[in-house]
């Protein structure tokens, strides 16, 4: 049984639009989509906001046979660009341009709204049928590597992630992560086969309206990454009460250990349940979960696998291993990478962890060099690799640190600092107060001749 | 606020969001350009808290919506 038979077999589904005020249901979301080709699969971009036009036009695509890459509407137009000209899809809808060269406009409706899908009449793409969503590695900076998922992978995450989270029909369920991005996702699929209202077209939590809107509707839950923990810490989110929450959610990276604390302190107290869990878009986006009750004495955990999943540890490297229903098909660089599935028995997560006697498994550690600033993961032998083609840098190293910044060291004296973080900044959306610059006198070197990381790490201070 | 505050708080601005000096005006507001958004806000109300050597109030952060805005809490601060 497909996701979206899921999600109608839901009678208490439905879609509240706080910019109008209306609601709709699962029927009323659909927009009637126009034959493409010949084909019954082709390739279709959408770039997606926190409108519900986005979220019904993500639902419709569900109900076709096609293959839908999710990105994001504030992509710079040189990405978007760079990225339909490697994939040509045959069909495009991003609400922010008027027209897009080599694609003819047509109508969308639905019995509420209208909207313009961008059809292009060119040869199309060959998929692999497995492919239902694809989901870019990095959300900003238009990294044309895709994660591949079927619409298997995706309904068995869901499954699996009702199995724990106390989702209820009578569920008031804001979409405030976006759609692009796999935990977002995940909040939609799972909420609307288990759940009851969701909560479309919010403005993000900085935003007063978004604390009216909570009051006036009563959400019961809200999911975040450690950034969004980090504001609701410094907005005074602890220092209130808010009747109608029965429970938070975070993944998408490591939430400082202190601010952890803060917020299981408070949902004990005011008698939440606080879900922190673990995951890459690699597997739908869910791998564990700590369960609340133990978060207390396993507050550093990333906790214990999914239903349905399993974790293990390689032998010799320690890096932490996955399977389940939920391991994506592959990456895509380029298009004909899609029209191949892989079937992956092993997610390896590049993660260095441990288990302790109750099964439950620690991070210690990174075995890819990836860090997550801001929510974004980044890979750093990228930037290392960017820094010496465009800047002509002979040896730099760059290194996260705690995911709060990156610090790049080098030893070219006419290379200044500004025009590292200029470059970072343009090139992948760093904001410069997440970069750190420092000018050695000399590489640190292995034995071997390579970049001695760890000495590096080691004389920071 | 006098001139002088008022000047750091446009560098405040410019520095943060990486935008000419002359874009930081009283039209200026949050998610009113695509520099201005969540994370840079963050990062902005800790480079108003250094350059003014102030602690702001957690009810102030969503009150501080626009440039204008800004300014007018700003002076709660004394400044």
């Amino acid at each position: 049984m497909g996701l979206l038979k899921q999600m109608a077999d839901n009678d208490h589904l439905n879609f509240l639009d706080v910019v109008t005020g209306n609601t709709f249901s699962l029927e009323e979301m659909f927009f009637a989509i126009p034959e493409i080709g010949a084909l019954d699969k082709h390739l279709v971009f959408l770039y997606l906001d926190n409108k519900i036009e986005s979220t019904a036009i993500y639902l419709s695509f569900l109900g076709t046979g096609h293959s839908t890459v999710l990105l994001s509407n504030g992509l710079d137009i040189s990405l978007k660009e760079s990225l339909e000209a490697e994939y040509t899809p045959s069909a495009i809808f991003d609400q922010t341009r008027p027209a897009i060269h080599g694609y003819e406009q047509n109508v969308l409706k639905n019995s509420w709204s209208t909207t313009t899908l961008f059809i292009g009449y060119h040869s199309p793409t060959r998929v692999h049928p497995n492919c239902k969503v694809l989901l870019s590695t990095s959300g900003t900076t238009g990294s044309p590597k895709f994660v591949k998922l079927s619409e298997s992978n995706l309904l068995e995450n869901a499954k699996s992630i009702c199995a724990y989270l106390p989702i209820t029909r009578e569920d008031i369920t804001p979409l405030n992560l976006p759609l692009f991005y796999s935990y977002g996702l995940s909040v939609l699929h799972t909420n609307a086969i288990s759940g009851g209202t969701m909560v479309c077209g919010l403005p993000d939590i900085l935003q007063k309206d978004f604390w009216n809107l909570m009051d006036k509707h009563g959400f019961t839950s809200i999911a975040g990454v450690p950034f969004i923990y980090e504001m609701l810490n410094r907005i005074g989110f602890l220092k209130k009460q808010y009747p109608s929450l029965r429970y938070i959610s975070q993944a998408g990276g490591n939430l400082s250990h202190n601010i952890k604390e803060k917020f299981n302190h408070y949902c004990l107290q005011n008698k939440m349940d606080f879900y922190v869990m673990y995951g890459q878009t690699e597997a739908s986006a869910r791998i564990s979960y700590v369960p609340p009750e133990s978060l207390e004495s396993k507050i550093t955990s990333i906790g214990i696998p999914i239903k349905n999943g399993k974790l293990s540890l390689d032998p010799e490297t320690g890096e932490l291993l996955y399977s389940g229903p939920n391991v994506f098909g592959g990456y895509s660089e380029k298009k004909q990478d899609l029209s191949n599935w892989e079937d992956i028995e092993v997610l390896r997560t590049g993660d260095l962890a441990k288990m302790d006697e109750d099964g439950f498994y620690f991070i210690i550690g990174r075995l890819k060099r990836f860090v997550k600033i801001f929510g974004n993961r980044v890979n750093l032998d990228e930037i290392e690799r960017f820094l010496k083609t465009t800047l002509d840098i002979g040896l730099v190293a760059c290194i996260g640190i705690e995911d709060q910044f990156i610090l790049v060291s080098h030893c070219e004296n006419q290379v200044d600092d500004t025009e590292i973080k200029k470059a970072l900044f343009e090139k992948f959306k760093i904001h410069q107060t997440s970069v750190k610059v420092q000018l050695l006198n000399e590489m640190p070197l292995t034995s071997n001749g390579k970049v001695d990381y760890k000495k590096i790490t080691a004389d920071k201070d | 606020m006098n001139d002088n505050n008022t000047e750091l708080l446009i560098d405040a601005f410019a520095n943060t969001l990486e935008i000419e000096k002359n874009m930081v005006n009283d039209h200026l507001e949050y998610q009113g350009i695509p520099q201005w958004d969540s994370i840079t806000h963050m990062i902005l109300i800790s480079e108003i808290e250094n350059t003014f050597h102030i602690e702001i109030d957690a009810d102030d952060v969503l009150e501080m919506n626009s440039f204008q805005k800004t300014k007018e809490i700003l002076s709660k601060y004394n400044l």
